[in-house]
């Protein structure tokens, strides 16, 4: 069990540069994910803290360790790989005993960790098959517990359920989270897909362009996301973003769109004041915390474009006066029809403003 | 509910985990465009083939069986050009030679070759390399036999000349005595075809799925031991392809052996194709060496099936099983 | 993203073996050129210094082999006296005349092969193969028989034929390969856009066009580099570069400097097409079995 520390980490690839002036600290125990589009530099990131890749600048430190010179196989890790990586001609039983017969570790051992292992991702009936006759998720347990029975310092995960169908993937994402808790490895997971991100991680790395974004909890990073990019980046249904103009009335700043005038918070108020270099913004507010009514009501008017329902919530895109639009999240008794008016009301404590040259956010 | 119009018998659907299953089969399968078109298509190229292999190897049968040479005329002989052969020293001779012959050629082959492939893997000049490295392949079987024939030359051989320097050899060139003329073709045959294996090793090794590498390293293998458990088993098809092509060219490349040593010296590098092309186009002695020729042939088939299953096997298959 | 190759760490060990490898490569480096180099000298010399020699042991006298004034009369010799520019064009003739053959007649073949299916579809195969696999000396007599038969030796369109025993059972072989990675269904689409079967086949030529380009060249390769078909079957009237060259060899008076000169003639023009096609050589050699 260790803590890890990156510091300063660059990665150049010839010209290219993929990770630049990383910092991430990451708590012993501590299930950290690396979330990001791909070619943000996650990947590299994580072949980085494998030893797969030479740190082209920076140190990266396993507790008080210096890992920069360290092969893979004297830095005590395990690594899952997102095409598994399993050994075709080995059985699945001899595929996690590698690592350890790498080691020189005797049979018995190696039989009791295997059997601990196998239990656990419940697959002990597979073990005499070879990889060939399994499934993808039989597949991806096998890499798992090649990687568990190391019994390691720290687990990387990349992106170890990309390949599995949609609801082995929900169903894998508690039970790999279930897992992390159960042994108390540190875990470094790396996934391009927000949703995983934000339900297993204790805290989670954006990454985009090579640059990180934001290292917070979950909940950080969705109720205060930094910037107008990790704001829409995590999320699903996306943040919805209209651009307004700020306009001083009495002392408190209005928010003014074409299709609306609101008043701003004081909170909200004080924090522009303080700032506020320009006299429009961003904003941005999260579908689900958009109301809607079907018909003409007092609130911003709007006009039905699409609905989408999803059994349990209803989507409904809606064009604004100007050419703004909005996704609303609602619940599934809407019955609102297509081209009809209908009116949205706004939960201003919720929304976020990010200015409009530099996507930071005021709040 | 909508109501299933299918020519089902009765009682045919079934339930299985809470989906609907049907087990039957339609009434009438689908049924393949004309294939007579392709046959059409194919045809020329097939005649040609025919005109060139089949009526000539039953023209071998045929002479096989006759007394076909300059004096005799053609009178039938029934087998007995095949019972001469059993006590043919020199068809005999010329079996173990060649199998001596392609053997050693083989074996050298693979162990230069594969090294050379490890160390130019990944290198920065592998590109460059291999390109000069291919050049010997591209000689002519004929002029590679005469360019070291003049450097094996006792008189004027520069390769001769550093041999000798070097007390390897004595004043007899490495091709004028019969104990290392065989020796001479061997190492003209590696100069041309090393890299043959070179580049076959090479684009194997280029197929090793990078992620299993990667994964025995993260499990804890040295570069060595990656190789060995990783590397090798998966270039071990293309290795076995190679080796198999070139024992079986060493079949029907007489040129080099035909400038350097004609055979000699005393039939020491006399294999069986040699002998055969002296038997009929020196000798004339066309019906025997038909004979000499359909025991070549058969020979040959049989390596060939051989290599054809090869073939078929896991050379064409994917290795990587991680997705 | 990932670097080229895996990477690798720095130990002393892998500093010693890095030194022994650079040296490996260097030996083999030499041993690879020299015979070709020194073909290309020797054809400069004229006949007096190419049969120079130091004294057995003296490796100081190497520069010996460099020590002449170069002459360009066995090139002269060559295609003046020689006649070896018809021989040039013959080989010329043959092997682009019998690529040409081949790879018409044999893409028809094999674009029918990887269409259809019958039973027996392997063992067709297989003997087409085997034709390929066939030694040259045991089918050259009958060939000859056969060719004399109908007047076809020592004329270039004997030697086509004969290259083409060789050459097209290849073509079949490598480029059923490239069909079958082509997918029918881009046929069918153009199929129901309206064209014919073979105008299908023609639209789907440009997809497996750089490997017929490819093989069109080996074929060319085998041909010009063969010697037993051009010097039985070709002699008389169309000789080519390969037994030309060996004819120089007469016991009396070998004529070392032309024999060079006329090997670097042979050599040269493969060098070149060698180059062309580095990438299809070992798909071309293997017969298809192994991919680069």
């Amino acid at each position: 069990m260790a803590s890890v520390t990156i510091t300063n980490v660059w990665k150049y690839y010839g010209k290219t540069v993929a990770v630049k002036d990383l910092n991430i600290t990451c708590e012993d125990g501590e299930f950290v994910s690396v979330l990001g589009p791909s070619g943000c530099g996650k990947s590299s990131t994580l072949r980085m803290l494998a030893g797969l890749e030479h740190i082209s600048a920076g140190d990266i430190y396993f507790g008080n360790t210096r890992v920069n010179d360290l092969e893979p196989k004297d830095r005590d890790i395990a690594m899952v790989f997102e095409n598994y990586a399993l050994y075709p001609h080995k059985t699945v039983y001899e595929n996690m005993a590698n690592p350890l017969r790498l080691r020189g570790e005797s049979d018995d051992l190696i039989k009791k960790r295997i059997a601990f292992a196998s239990e656990m991702l419940e697959i002990e009936h597979l073990l005499q098959r070879k990889p060939m006759e399994l499934s993808g998720g039989q597949k991806q347990r096998t890499a798992i517990g090649r990687a568990i029975v190391r019994e390691p310092k720290l687990f990387l995960f990349d992106e170890p359920i990309a390949h599995l169908d949609a609801k082995l993937r929900a169903r894998m994402r508690g039970e790999l989270k279930l897992m992390q808790r159960r042994l108390g490895t540190t875990m470094i997971y790396v996934t391009h897909d927000q949703l995983e991100a934000m339900s297993m991680a204790d805290r989670i790395a954006v990454m985009h362009n090579g640059v990180l974004q934001q290292f917070g909890t979950p909940q950080d990073i969705y109720n205060h996301p930094v910037n107008e990019w990790v704001a829409g980046f995590v999320g699903e249904p996306p943040m919805n973003f209209i651009d307004c103009d700020l306009v001083d009335e009495g002392g408190r700043l209005h928010a003014v769109h074409s299709s609306f005038k609101v008043a701003l918070t004081d909170a909200q108020t004080k924090i522009l004041h303080g700032s506020l270099r320009e006299k429009s913004v961003r904003m941005g507010i999260r579908p689900d915390q958009i109301s809607i009514k079907a018909g003409t009501e007092s609130g911003v008017d709007g006009r039905i474009k699409l609905t989408e329902p999803l059994g349990g919530d209803t989507l409904v895109n809606v064009d604004l006066k100007g050419a703004d639009e909005l996704l609303v999240k609602t619940n599934p008794d809407f019955n609102g029809g297509i081209d009809q008016a209908c009116t949205l009301t706004f939960d201003t404590s919720r929304w976020h403003f990010f200015s409009k040259e530099t996507g930071v956010a005021y709040f | 509910m909508t109501q299933d119009k299918t020519s089902a018998p009765d009682g045919v659907v079934r339930y299985v985990d809470g989906a609907k299953v049907l087990d039957y089969l339609p009434h009438a399968f689908n049924v393949k465009p004309s294939s007579r078109y392709y046959f059409w298509l194919m045809a020329p190229a097939l005649i040609v083939l025919a005109a060139i292999s089949i009526y000539p190897f039953f023209w071998l049968i045929w002479m096989s069986l006759h007394n076909v040479g300059s004096s005799a005329g053609e009178t039938f002989a029934g087998l007995k050009n095949f019972e001469k052969l059993l006590t043919d020293d020199k068809f005999w001779n010329g079996w173990i030679l060649l199998f001596q012959y392609s053997g050693f050629c083989m074996f050298f082959e693979i162990g230069i070759g594969v090294l050379l492939a490890v160390i130019l893997n990944g290198n920065r000049f592998e590109n460059v390399l291999v390109t000069i490295f291919l050049m010997p392949m591209m000689m002519a079987p004929a002029i590679a036999g005469l360019v070291w024939y003049y450097l094996f030359n006792s008189t004027f051989g520069w390769y001769h000349w550093l041999l000798q320097s070097l007390g390897i050899l004595g004043e007899t060139s490495i091709i004028g005595s019969t104990d290392t003329a065989m020796a001479g073709l061997i190492i003209v045959d590696i100069w041309q075809w090393t890299p043959l294996i070179t580049l076959i090793t090479l684009a194997g090794m280029k197929r090793v799925p990078r992620d299993q590498l990667e994964a025995n390293m993260v499990d804890g293998a040295s570069a060595f031991r990656n190789f060995v458990s990783i590397t090798l088993p998966n270039i071990f098809p293309f290795l076995l392809i190679g080796i198999m092509l070139r024992f079986m060219d060493n079949f029907r490349f007489i040129d080099v052996i035909l400038a350097l040593t004609g055979g000699g010296p005393a039939d020491s590098t006399n294999v069986l194709p040699v002998y055969l092309f002296d038997v009929s186009f020196r000798y004339f002695k066309l019906g025997r060496g038909a004979a000499i020729a359909l025991t070549l042939l058969i020979v040959t088939i049989i390596l060939g099936k051989l290599l054809v299953r090869v073939f078929e096997g896991p050379a064409s298959k994917r290795t990587d099983m991680g997705s | 993203m990932a670097s080229r190759d895996v990477v690798t760490y720095k130990t002393p060990l892998s500093r010693l073996r890095d030194v022994a490898i650079v040296i490996f490569l260097a030996f083999y480096l030499v041993w690879t050129i020299m015979p070709i180099f020194l073909m290309f000298v020797s054809s400069f010399k004229d006949l007096l210094a190419a049969f120079q020699l130091p004294p057995v042991g003296a490796f100081s006298k190497i520069g010996l082999f460099f020590d002449f004034t170069p002459t360009t009369k066995h090139y002269y010799n060559l295609f003046y006296n020689l006649g070896f520019s018809t021989y040039l064009l013959n080989s010329i003739a043959a092997a682009g005349g019998s690529a040409l053959v081949s790879v018409v007649l044999g893409s028809m073949a094999a674009y029918s092969l990887s269409r259809v299916d019958f039973r027996g579809k392997a063992d067709l195969f297989f003997w087409i193969i085997s034709t390929r696999m066939a030694p040259v000396v045991a089918v050259l007599v009958p060939l000859y028989a056969i060719f004399r038969g109908f007047d076809l030796v020592g004329t270039r369109t004997g030697l086509i034929l004969a290259y083409t025993t060789f050459n097209l059972p290849f073509a079949i072989w490598i480029l059923k390969g490239f069909f079958d990675n082509v997918p029918f269904a881009i046929e069918e689409a153009s199929m129901v856009d309206g064209s014919t079967r073979f105008q299908a086949f023609r639209a789907i030529l440009p997809l497996v066009a750089p490997g017929i380009g490819a093989f069109l060249v080996l074929c060319v390769l085998f041909a010009w580099n063969d010697f037993l078909f051009a010097s039985i079957i070709g002699s008389g009237g169309a000789k080519t570069l390969p037994p030309a060259t060996r004819e120089l060899v007469q016991p009396q008076n070998i004529q070392w400097g032309s024999i060079m000169a006329a090997g670097v003639v042979t050599t040269v023009p493969m060098m070149f097409l060698g180059l062309l096609i580095r990438r299809y050589l070992v798909t071309g050699l293997t017969m298809g079995a192994v991919r680069e």
